[in-house]
This record gives C-alpha cells, structure tokens and sequence, in this order.
C-alpha cells in the first residue's frame, strides 16, 4: 500500500473554517458611506430565515384543527365505517383553512394590533370620553365584520330548509347582511359597555344581572311566539362566533389603553368582561332583527338562476375578505390620522400585514366551504345511521338504538372536550388565574373544567336535536343555575367564568360544530340545527363557577386551618 | 483543602453568542460537541442594524434573544467558536452575533484528584 505524508497543518486548513479579519472600525466607516445597503441576500439565507419562521406559525395551526378533523373522520371510520366522500376536496380545504389562518392571525398581528395599541395608548389623551366610547363602538362592529368564523354562518345558512324554518332561511339568506349587522351591533354596544366599565369599575356581577335575565326573558317570549321559536338558536349560537381571534385582540388592545388612562390598569383583571358581553349583546340584537323581519312577508327565495359573476366560488371569496377586511383598517387608519394626528412608520410591513389578512380570509372562506363545513355536514349525516335508518341509502341502522343513541352522545362530548384543551387562548388564560388564586385554581384545573363544560354543551346540544328538546327551556335552565351560583362565587371566579364561555369558539370549532348540528338536524327531520354552539358557551360558565366555588371553598379552608396553626 | 487557598484557572476564554430566542439549545449542544463543559443561557431583547434593513424579512426575526456564555479553555476556543457560528448559521443576516474574549482568571469547582495531580495542596489529605 504507498503511503501519503500529509502535514498536519494542511490537513487542519482543509477542515478548519479560515479566518479573515477585517476590522470592525473599516466596516463601520465604509457602511456609513453608503447607508442602508443589504448584501444580495442568498436563496439559502431567505430560506434559514423564514422556513423557521412559517413552520412554528402553521404547526400552531396544525395543532388546532388536525385533531378535531381525525376526530370527525375517526368516528365515522371506527364506529360507522363510512369513509368521507370527495376526500380530496376536504383534504384540500382542510390545508386552505390552515394557510389561511397562518396568513391571517400573522396580518392582524402586523398590520391590525399595532394601530390597535397606538391608538389605545394616545386615544385617551387626545379625544373626549365620548370620542373614545364612539370609536370603541365603531371598532367593535368593524371587527365582527373581520371575523372569520362569521363566514361560516352563510355557508351554514344552505343547509337550512325553506319550508320547515322559513324565517330562519330568509336570515341566513337574503338577510345575512342584516344578520350580520345585528351581530355586529351587539358587539359595538357591548364594547361600549365594556369600556365603560372600565372607566367606572362596575363589577362584572351587576353586569351580569343586568344583562343576562333581559336575554332570557326574550327568548322565553320567542319561543312563545310560532316563527320566531326556530331563531333561538341562531341568535344564541351568533354570540359564540363573534368572539374570535380579531375582535377579542383588538378591542382588548384599545379597552386596556383606556383602562389605564382611567387609572385602574393595574387591576389584573382588567382584560375580562368584554368578552362575555360581546358574546351576551348580540343575542339581543338577533331577536330585534328576527323581530323586525317577522313582521314583515318573507320575500320568495330565488332559485335556479344562473348568479352573477361575483357570485361564483373564487370571486364571491375574494370580495367577501376584502368586504371584511378593508372597512376594519379603513377605520383604524382613519383614527389614527385624523384623530390622533399620528403618522405611522414602518409602511411596508403593515402592507405586509394588511396584505397577508386578506389572503389569509380568503384561503379561509374557500377552505372552509369545501373543508370544514363540508366535513361536519358529512359527519351530521352519518352520524345518526349508529341508530337509525341511513337517510339516503335505506340501511338498517348499525347499533341498537340505544347504544346508538349513546355513542353520539359520547362523540359529541369528544369533539366538544378536545376542541377545547387544544385551544391556545384558554392556556393563556389558565396561567393568569392560577396567580390570580393563589394557586387554589391551578391551570390545569380550569382547562378541564371549561372543556368539560363545553363537551356536556356539545353533548346536549346534540341531544337537543335528536329528541328536538325545547331549546329556550335548557337555555333559561342553564343560565338560571348559572345566575344562581354568580351569585354565589366571589368576583374574580365571575369574571373568568363568564370570558371562558367565549374564549373557546374559536374560527375552527365554530364551523365544524354548526355544520354537525345542521347535518345531524337535516338527518332525523328537525325543522333546524342550530344550538350546539349556544350550549357549548354556556356549559363552561356553570363548570367554571361550580369549581370556583368548590375552588373559594378550598382557600377559606386552607386559611383558617393557617389562622390556627399560626 | 485549607483556608488560605483557592484554585485559580488561567488560559480561559470566555465565548459569548447572542441568538433568537429558542436556538440556544442547539448552540450549546454544538459547543459541547466541540469541548464545551458547559453553558449559561440568559434571556434578553433587542435588535440589530441588519435586522431593521432585511425590511418585511425582518419580521422573522425574533427580537426575544438568547444570549448563551460559555467558557472554555484557550486552546479549544477556536473549534468553539468555529462550531457556534456554523450551527447558529451567523453567515446569514439577522441570525445573531458571537464573540470571544480572553479571561483573566476563572475559579470553580476542581476535584481533588486533578488538583493533586498539578502538585497542588498534596498535604491537606494528610492532616
């Protein structure tokens, strides 16, 4: 074998990074001769800097609407063993809903939140209180509008049958915008409400009592009234889908601004409130506007037209994130311009952001027809086959009618309880109650009390349909225990329980839960599907409260036992 | 050991690398692979001249930083440092800074064998 001498000192220069000097006083003083230059940058340097960056952003997603589609998928397979149709199309609309809401939370991260901040933080010095109230009220209709879950109740809406809910029809129909705009009022009023709030330090208790019997009155008389009964569960389910991941940011930015202006920022629980009254308002606003139409003879709803071109699937798309989208940062620009006098900086990135929102809600809306509503409607049609005849073949039901019976019961608390352990939001929150009680009220504690809330909403909501329970009679019982156990708990437990109820209908649960319940309801001939949503919110408000109660109980307990020893 | 005495360590460099927050991990794992016993990781904030010139790409770059110390002996320094900046990926902008300074004296813990070993304070186990 001949050998080779190699010399170390070569072999170390071949493997070893050379090392150039320069010095770092020549890089400066030549940097300063020509400012603002930027090396070409390499296709591998864009690609460290933003594969990083994507990938955590859409894991996040992932990890949200990734369970409850295998779960929705899962239970068909296992127990039904029916395979969804058009699995590519879903599939396809699954991953438009996951771009689209990367693309979105990371536009009103950067183009939304930092005119919300600026404008909460010089608002209060620049502008009267009643300015200030009016560009709450503005802020909050604007946002109802951006969000995205709202499109879901027009995708929802064409599932409902005319003959059997026709003012139901004619509100998800023709009269969406109307709809829409009740919803959005509710929110605009409840900001203002939560504002002043702020400003007064009412508590959130006289809030509650206040607000909550006149919904419930409401919908007592409705469900009185023939027509306007079938509208009891949209109106309830809208105020789950208004709080979503625009507004709460948004109107928590600018209400904390003004809270501190007001000197009471300090008070940690500064940031609860709002949401439970932007989810409690629109209610009210629904039945006015359910009201309003039932008066009125509904006007025939048209079919089989051709529709006009902004009407087909891309265009129809495209306008609607624009519609949501551009009165939201038209308004916000225009307060900062006009009535702070603030000119903003850095314009391209809230192009950048502005411009991401945009696309985001349109990949949203189109994945979310062809996805996720697609996907629950599938599953509301299979589901009851565990007990009952298949709707369209004939087959005999699979399981006896009981077992049936319960294993929807038990899939409904599944998707419920699952949907809501994975939500982000709720783990922010857990971490803030948790300092908040002493540590009486651990993180863990509240998140499987708000999901098992939620999944005994969902579970009930589902039986409601099945067995077509009165839905005003569960809601007044509902919220009558919860009444009942506010006024029991101590404020902070209120406060937190009250924002649990819309912290978790997020923009993913939001459509695969009212496409399930329009399914299951298409299914066994209920005249509509709505109020899985509506008794999700309330679910966790009564769990909540109830281990607040148990939690206070705990303290007194452990104080008095300290008092003794000590 | 006695009272009177402590064990000073000279021929100590100490390496300092400021990246984006949730990247030390993988620095620190490299510098050990290269020699390094061990590492500080410091939490901290800020940004770059880069970082505001890469425009909207800068919006990637997280400006919660890690800043990670790691001391090690003179001779291994270079590989350190050499390792750091491969794994870090300092060649692209924004990703963050690394430098290197001399020591004047290091102290800690020195088993007693290995102290032993360099002649020091032999006596001290007879007593």
């Amino acid at each position: 074998m001949p050998e080779k001498s190699l010399r170390y000192g070569q072999l170390l220069g071949a493997i070893r990074r050379h090392h150039r000097q320069i010095s770092y006083n020549d890089v400066v003083a030549f940097e300063r001769t020509q400012p603002q230059t930027l090396g070409r940058l390499r296709l591998v340097d864009v690609h460290r800097l933003v594969t990083p960056y994507v990938s955590v952003r859409i894991l996040d997603q992932v990890r949200a609407v990734v369970p409850l589609a295998a779960m929705l998928v899962g239970f068909q397979a296992l127990a039904l063993r029916a395979t969804p149709e058009e699995v590519e199309i879903i599939a396809l609309g699954i991953c438009g809903v996951l771009v689209g809401l990367m693309l979105f939370m990371e536009g009103v991260k950067h183009g939304l939140m930092p005119f919300a901040e600026n404008i909460g933080f010089r608002l209060p010095g620049k502008a009267t209180p009643a300015v200030i109230l009016a560009v709450g009220a503005l802020l909050g209709v604007a946002a109802t509008f951006a969000e995205p879950a709202i499109g879901a109740l027009e995708a929802a809406g064409r599932a409902v049958s005319a003959e059997r809910a026709g003012l139901l029809k004619a509100l998800l129909g023709p009269f969406v915008d109307w709809l829409v705009l009740a919803v959005a009022g509710g929110v605009g009023a409840a900001v203002v409400l939560g504002f002043l709030r702020y400003l007064f330090g009412w508590r959130m208790k006289t809030l509650v009592f206040l607000i909550v019997p006149p919904c419930l009155g409401v919908t007592v008389v409705a469900a009185a009234t023939p027509g306007l009964d079938r509208v009891i569960g949209l109106a309830w389910d809208c105020g789950g889908i208004t709080t979503g991941p625009v507004t709460v940011p948004l109107v928590l930015a600018v209400g904390i601004g003004v809270a501190a202006s007001a000197g009471r920022g300090d008070n940690p629980l500064s940031g609860f409130g709002i949401v439970t009254l932007a989810s409690l308002l629109p209610v009210l606003g629904v039945f006015a506007v359910a009201i309003a139409l039932a008066g009125q003879p509904l006007p025939p709803i048209e079919t089989g037209a051709s529709p006009e071109w902004y009407r087909l699937t891309p265009f129809a798309e495209m306008l609607g994130a624009l519609r949501a989208i551009v009165p939201l940062v038209l308004l916000l620009y225009f307060v900062q311009r006009v009535v702070i006098g603030h000119r903003m900086k850095h314009v391209d990135i809230f192009a950048y952001g502005i411009g991401a929102a945009v696309l985001g809600m349109m990949a949203f809306n189109l994945g979310l027809t062809a996805g996720l509503v697609e996907l629950g409607n599938q599953a509301g049609t299979n589901v009851p086959w565990a007990f009952s005849p298949h709707r369209e073949s004939g087959a005999p039901p699979l399981y006896p009618r009981g077992l049936g019976l319960a294993m929807t019961m038990v899939f409904a608390f599944c998707v419920g309880y699952g949907a809501t352990v994975a939500e982000p939001a709720l783990n922010a929150m857990g971490s803030t109650v948790e300092n908040l009680s002493d540590g009486a009220f651990k993180k863990r504690l509240l998140i499987h009390a708000v999901a098992l809330g939620v999944g005994l909403g969902a579970a009930g909501g589902v039986a409601r349909i099945l067995f077509d329970l009165p839905l005003a009679g569960l809601l007044v019982g509902a919220y009558t225990v919860a009444l009942g156990l506010t006024a029991l708990v101590r404020e902070e437990y209120v406060n937190l329980a009250w924002d649990s109820a819309g912290v978790t209908t997020g923009p993913v649960t939001v459509p695969l839960l009212l496409a399930l319940g329009i399914g299951l309801g298409e299914a066994v001939g209920a005249p509509e599907g709505f109020g899985i949503l509506a008794l999700c919110s309330a679910g966790p408000i009564i769990t909540v409260l109830a281990v607040g109660w148990w939690a206070q109980g705990q303290t007194r307990e452990r104080r008095r036992q300290r008092g003794r020893s000590g | 050991m006695s009272q009177s005495e402590m064990i000073v360590l000279v021929d100590v460099v100490l390496i300092t690398a400021v990246v984006q927050r949730g990247t030390a991990d993988l620095v620190v794992q490299a510098a050990q692979e290269a020699g390094a016993q061990g590492a500080t990781i410091f939490h901290a904030h800020g940004t770059g001249v880069r970082q505001k010139r890469l425009g909207v790409l800068g919006l990637a770059i997280n400006a919660e930083k890690e800043v990670i110390y790691i001391v090690v002996p003179a001779d291994q320094a270079d590989l350190v440092f050499e390792r750091i900046f491969v794994c870090a990926k300092m060649d692209t902008p924004g990703m963050g800074i690394l430098w290197m300074t001399p020591l004047e004296k290091m102290a800690t813990y020195v088993p007693h064998e290995v102290a032993a070993r360099f002649g020091l304070h032999v006596e001290s186990r007879d007593k």
